[in-house]
């Protein structure tokens, strides 16, 4: 029996009935992951220890978590303890993590098994996968077009039905706008949601995990078990975490849901404001009231966030220096020239352009005008965001401006021209706002995303809003054909 | 932004650009400065910098002595190492 395009739900009741054993599904995904390598989604296989962890997993009976025997990919930004960790750089081409990241442990620990780690961007930055060292990643729905990014390889993963779901990380929309793109379901949690030790880190207070799944249900199961306080990051929450599958049914019709005036959808591609206008209809014939909302400040979102994420970045990425971990270049003169010459050989164009804008902003007579001012200017998103959640329960947006381009035909001549790829996701993380993209339909055979922005801490509602839609639609079944990738 | 600004700062962030490419880098930087440049017509007057979207407190936990200690297993990761330290180019004459 295929395995190919399941979701965890029906996975579990496949291992559950027994029509498959832990072992034999392991197997099988390991089995399309290969098949499929010319998606170049994966970085590295777990093939050793992870159908041993299977094995381990079919003899022991005591686990009873809805993904025990499940298998997963992690994005390769998540410290594995013994499996390469490359955040698809160079300059850790060959870094062997000493430790697993929470997030991924607590998965693991409830008996998921992970068969590998996926493609990336380049430390998370990207909106394409097409900064990544090890080349990129084609979408399954279209080959030599992006699958997004920059959770682009597990978005590819899920969406070509090698693994039920994925873990990946969204900084400025990285879980959301790929999966967007690859017609998948996913879920960026409040900040603090879910630990974040043992992730590499690119903007400290904007990164956060989440999964990416064939359902919202399916994000939902993943949520229960990777939320949580942890003592080894401070930023996370010290807040229950409600079982997020529980109130997933409830109907929506006390639903409010509002629609972002400055955004000015009427200047959007057609067909991507058609298939928002068909969304928002189901809504409504499914009791959700709609009112238009106003965030004054949201428009600057896209400078407050450039000036925010390349000051984190240069700052987190100054710990590669060639001395304890990641590549060390031969020849040099003394310790500056061996700082200069790891880092300069180790890191890629867009990594170093940020680290650059990041040190210009940061520096001495630039600080208050660029740095201080984009934080001031986020607390005004912040206030706009608190004050519109006074009387709505969600906003509602596109994810991404467009569906997936061709690789090379974005950002080459202007780099800007792919940042307005995150206009829609990135106000939530500069608020910390939980937000989620599910599938809405297609353009030119190509997938599009709705998103979803939820109130701090309301990720209960965001499931809840996509399950009813998913109960009701049938976009999150649709599955690419794949005849292109044999 | 002139080419001196950009060896400035290339400095500061231990990087070094290729010659083919530093022009390109230069436009680049400036096409992104001037993106961020556009907040200043934000007025922020009286506004406090929000610098984390939760605004907390570290917690904090209590200070138990722990004997996890993975020397061996970090050292490993290190292009030089020697038993106990990670090795650098001298430093002192």
């Amino acid at each position: 029996m295929s395995i190919q395009f399941k979701s965890i739900v029906e996975l579990r009741a496949m291992l559950d009935k027994k029509s498959i054993s832990t072992p034999e599904l392991t197997q099988e995904s390991l089995r399309l992951a290969k098949k499929y390598k010319e998606l170049n989604c994966f970085v590295t296989m777990n093939e050793e220890m992870g159908p041993k962890k299977a094995s381990a997993i079919e003899l022991d009976k005591k686990t009873t978590s809805l993904i025990s025997g499940i298998p997963l990919a992690q994005k390769d930004l998540f410290s594995t303890e013994g499996l390469r960790t490359t955040c698809s750089s160079k300059i850790l081409e060959n870094f062997i993590p000493p430790y697993t990241a929470t997030a991924v442990e607590k998965l693991e620990d409830a008996g998921s098994i992970t068969i590998g780690k996926t493609n990336m961007d380049e430390f998370a930055m990207g909106s394409s996968n097409e900064t990544s060292y090890f080349g990129n990643v084609h979408n399954p729905w279209k080959k030599g077009y992006v699958p997004g990014g920059s959770s682009g390889g597990s978005a590819a993963a899920v969406a070509a039905g090698i693994v039920p779901a994925a873990t990946g990380t969204d900084t400025g929309g990285s879980i959301r706008q790929p999966a967007a793109h690859c017609g998948i379901t996913g879920l960026k949690p409040t900040y603090g949601r879910i630990s974040r030790w043992g992730m590499i880190a690119f903007a400290s207070s904007l990164d956060q995990a989440g999964p990416l799944a064939r359902t919202a249900e399916d994000c939902a199961i993943l949520l229960n078990e990777m939320a949580g306080h942890d003592l080894k990051d401070t930023t996370s929450l010290d807040v229950k975490v409600p079982d997020y599958r529980e109130n997933i049914e409830k109907p929506i019709n006390q639903l409010k849901i509002g629609i972002i005036k400055e955004f000015n959808l009427s200047e959007l591609d057609s067909e991507v404001q058609s298939r928002f206008q068909d969304s928002k209809d189901l809504y409504e014939k499914l009791g959700a009231e709609f009112v238009e909302v106003s965030l004054p400040n949201i428009s600057a979102s896209v400078p407050t966030y450039y000036s925010i994420a390349p000051a984190e970045c240069s700052s987190n990425l100054s710990r590669f220096d060639g001395v304890r971990f990641g590549h060390r270049a031969e020849n040099t003169e003394d310790l500056n020239d061996l700082y200069i010459k790891s880092r300069s050989e180790g890191f890629g164009d867009e990594v170093k352009r940020r680290i650059l804008i990041g040190t210009y902003a940061l520096s001495a007579g630039y600080y208050d005008a660029y740095y201080k001012k984009a934080q001031q200017v986020r607390r005004l998103i912040k206030n706009d965001f608190d004050n519109v959640f006074e009387t709505v329960d969600l906003l509602m947006t596109p994810t991404s401006p467009n569906t997936a381009f061709a690789f090379g035909s974005k950002g080459a001549q202007n780099p800007v021209e792919l940042y307005l790829e995150d206009l829609f996701t990135i106000s939530s993380n500069l608020a910390g706002l939980p937000a989620i993209s599910i599938p809405h339909g297609q353009i030119n055979s190509l997938p599009v995303g709705l998103q979803l922005i939820g109130n701090f801490l309301r990720e209960d509602q965001l499931l809840n809003a996509a399950h009813v839609f998913q109960e009701n639609s049938d976009f999150h079944l649709m599955q690419p054909t794949m005849e292109n990738f044999l | 932004m002139d080419q001196e600004t950009v060896r400035t700062i290339c400095y500061l962030a231990r990087l070094e650009i290729d010659h083919k490419k530093s022009e390109k880098i230069q436009k680049d930087l400036e096409t992104i400065i001037e993106l961020i440049g556009s907040l200043q017509s934000t007025d922020t007057t009286n506004v406090e910098p929000l610098y984390s979207p939760l605004e907390m407190t570290a917690l904090k936990h209590e200070d138990v002595e722990k004997s996890d200690n993975k020397k061996e297993k970090f050292l490993e990761n290190a292009a030089a190492s020697n038993e106990d330290y990670f090795l650098v180019p001298r430093v002192v004459e």
